[in-house]
């Protein structure tokens, strides 16, 4: 392995194992499963909605922390790389605490706008075309390339006392702003199907990972999770010639 | 039978056979429309194209005809910066070019041997512009010398074009690992892993000197607008300069120069490496050939000169070894400490790098220098002198220290730095040669400033190792200080249009 494979692998790996944590939480425990709470949310009026707001904002984190922290390897890496080694851990919790920040309002408003869709469009394939329709558009447009893109920025940081805090936390909060932008249209569609909730976030957590390997232009294009196929040909074409 | 690279200044004379074929070749390329995948622009755009760039500069116009989407996308802006794949897909690039020029010239009724010369700025006398390229006449006195191009402006930006010898070094070709690390140690000889990577933020070792260097002081910048750069000074264009080929074919010849150091000094066994990025479901290496098809190749097709047909005329080693023990000796370690190292092994790289130290806020560059402060953190400054102190008396690998200019961003590429650390307050630092950290060339900085490009205007970051700085600094009991100061000269003042800054300048450890 590279040094700097190395380097990855190091911070990498905890992320992986936080991941599977959580998604074996989200699994076995019944009462914040996004299937369980989520399908619930669907059917509650409003007033309802109140009482469901801790299950709703514990299964949300626990999905952040399952879908996006493996995402998190090259913006963690530059925070802890650039900081003094005493200052690593403060760093990066202040780094999680912005990022957290920000999908958290995002988890608000995706939410909200999901049950506002299902209020209006009850009919479950018609909810689905509408997201369809707006997600694919965002997919494909320069802005969301231009998010993908700032995914991959790597910004100074001070090194000393409070402007150090101050920028590790204004670091994660402009990456979730970013990461939000970039993903929000995916994350807003896994939420719409009446059913399969879990399988949805799987779908979307393949799809983000696999779009997070990409960096292009930002323009209009066709733009989809392509890399993790061209990698198995890849691979099978190398299989197979070394045989 | 290998053809040969040879050194364009030995070759007989100004305008001998193979700088007279090479310029009916590019004459040849010159002549077919950018739409030809063999054509000379053709060619450039591969290494990269910026079209509001190159219609400024008069490479493209409305009535050219586009090559298609797919082919385009498929060969176009393909080059590898900042990336391991840097001197596999240059040499992949010299060959399929290389492989062009010789289709034209057996055309012409040239010979079948023919190969690209090579560049060697670091031999003495031979640092001027081949007179080939000066000349805006072929030799008969007939003008329109295809080699000859009007914005090739020299370090003075005057036109007068030379690579100066105090600006380039080979110390790149000291470092014992071809690939390194992005978290502010040693990049490696030959740059860090990454995937297909066309304007990575790290450069590595050769890639930043001489390569970048070089690319700046030919190309320099147009003095009647700071802005608009030599061909040379930015990758967008620098593949539309006839100079440029044989500039890489003098780093392709390093990289073979540099093989030569067993245990230490080989490539990468990754197969991430030697499959290249395809392997990784990223675009492929591919360059048009004079038959019409496409080469795919990989970093593991392009290792071996003997296969690939050809060889250099010199692969002289060019730069003595430095061993740990010498260096211990150095910091005052005993005859029997440092034999009792690992004698006549070279400097072997440490896995674990830390931050010491770290200027406050964005640092402007303009006019003629340049000051920050390098606040050190006491406790990792205790460490690096323990270590110091430790290595001389057990002799154990001492740390390598490196100075980092992070997140460089500007207007123009037109531009370099001469940098300093420890100078005292007040003094000159050309009056201090041994604080001399390094030279940074700004290649490849207007294109990662881009806010919209592939990194999102993050700049370039950039290492300088300053272990021999250090190391004198300790021996002379003048490293426990607070800060350190740091000393940016640019070669020529820079402008503020050309809105040039640091976001940091740090210093780092590397070692156990």
């Amino acid at each position: 392995m590279s040094p700097a494979a190395l380097e990855r692998w190091r911070v990498r790996s905890p992320l992986l194992l936080v991941a599977a944590f959580s998604w074996v939480a989200l699994l076995c425990l019944p009462r914040i499963t996004p299937t369980s709470v989520w399908c619930a949310a669907l059917m509650s009026q409003p007033k309802q909605l109140a009482a469901m707001f801790v299950p709703l904002s514990l299964g949300w984190v626990l999905m952040l922390a399952a879908m996006m922290g493996p995402l998190l390897t090259l913006p963690l890496r530059h925070v802890r790389d650039r900081s003094f080694t005493r200052r690593r851990t403060r760093a990066t919790a202040l780094f999680l605490k912005g990022y957290a920040a920000i999908w958290i309002a995002a988890g608000v408003l995706l939410s909200v706008s999901a049950l506002v869709l299902n209020r209006i469009a009850q009919d479950a394939f018609l909810r689905l075309a509408i997201g369809g329709v707006i997600g694919l558009l965002w997919q494909f447009s320069p802005f969301k390339e231009r998010c993908l893109n700032n995914c991959h920025a790597l910004t100074e940081l001070s090194a000393f006392g409070a402007a150090a805090d101050r920028d590790a936390l204004r670091f994660g909060l402009s990456h979730g702003i970013w990461c939000a932008g970039s993903c929000w249209a995916i994350m807003w569609f896994a939420m719409l199907p009446p059913r399969g909730h879990l399988i949805a976030m799987a779908v979307a957590t393949l799809w983000i990972f696999s779009e997070r390997l990409n960096k292009t232009a930002s323009r209009w294009d066709w733009r989809g999770p392509v890399r993790p196929f061209r990698i198995v040909i890849a691979q099978t074409r190398l299989l197979f010639a070394r045989n | 039978m290998a053809n040969t690279r040879q050194n364009v200044y030995e070759l007989g004379n100004d305008w001998a056979d193979p700088i007279l074929w090479y310029a009916r070749g590019v004459a040849a390329m010159k002549k077919r429309d950018l739409k030809i995948a063999t054509s000379w622009r053709f060619y450039g755009a591969i290494h990269g194209i910026d079209a509001p760039l190159w219609t400024q500069l008069g490479y493209l116009s409305q009535s050219d005809q586009m090559p298609s989407a797919n082919v385009r996308d498929r060969f176009w802006k393909q080059c590898q910066h900042g990336s391991w794949y840097f001197l596999p897909w240059h040499r992949g690039y010299l060959l399929a070019f290389e492989a062009n020029i010789r289709d034209a010239v057996v055309k012409a009724g040239g010979p079948a041997n023919w190969a690209l010369p090579y560049w060697n700025y670091f031999k003495p006398g031979q640092n001027a512009l081949p007179p080939a390229f000066a000349s805006q006449d072929w030799p008969d006195g007939q003008g329109n010398n295809p080699l000859f191009v009007p914005q090739r402006y020299g370090p003075n930006s005057d036109g007068n074009v030379f690579v100066p010898s105090d600006q380039v070094n080979l110390d790149a070709m000291t470092d014992p690992d071809f690939t390194g690390v992005t978290s502010g140690g040693s990049r490696g000889f030959g740059g860090v892993d990454t995937g297909f990577e066309h304007g990575g933020q790290f450069h590595g070792g050769i890639e930043t000197q001489p390569h970048d260097w070089v690319h700046g002081l030919v190309g320099g910048g147009d003095p009647a607008n700071p802005q608009m750069p030599g061909l040379m000074s930015d990758p967008d264009t620098a593949g539309l300069d006839p100079i440029f080929w044989l500039h890489h074919s003098n780093i392709d010849r390093l990289w073979e120069v540099w093989r030569q150091n067993p245990p230490t000094d080989v490539n990468p066994t990754d197969p991430n490496w030697i499959n290249g990025p395809g392997s990784l479901g990223q675009r492929i290496f591919s360059m048009p050939m004079p038959d019409g098809n496409a080469w795919d190749f990989t970093p593991g097709d392009v290792v071996d000169l003997a296969k690939l047909g050809y060889q250099y005329d010199d692969q002289t080693p060019l730069v003595a070894a430095i061993s740990t023990s010498d260096r211990l000796v150095q910091l005052g370690a005993t005859a029997a400490v440092a034999k009792a190292a690992a004698v006549g092994v070279r400097v072997t790289t440490g896995k674990n790098v830390e931050l010491i130290g770290a200027n406050q806020g964005s640092l402007r560059v303009v006019g003629q220098d340049v000051r920050t402060a390098v606040r050190l953190d006491q406790g990792m400054r205790r460490k690096v002198s323990a270590k110091l102190a430790a290595a001389v008396q057990t002799g154990q690998q001492p740390d390598r220290v490196f100075l980092n200019l992070e997140n460089v961003r500007g207007l123009t590429d037109a531009t370099a730095f001469k940098v300093y650390v420890g100078v005292p307050e007040g003094a000159a630092p050309s009056q201090y040669p041994d604080r001399f950290a390094g030279n940074i060339s700004l290649f490849g900085v207007r294109k990662a400033s881009v806010p919209s490009g592939e990194h999102a205007g993050q700049g370039l970051t950039f290492a300088l190792e300053i272990t021999k700085i250090i190391d004198a600094l300790h021996l002379n009991n003048a490293l426990d200080v607070e800060t350190l100061g740091v000393r940016i000269v640019p070669v020529r003042p820079v402008a503020e249009e050309s809105n040039i800054s640091v976001g940091r300048v740090s210093i780092f450890r590397q070692g156990s």
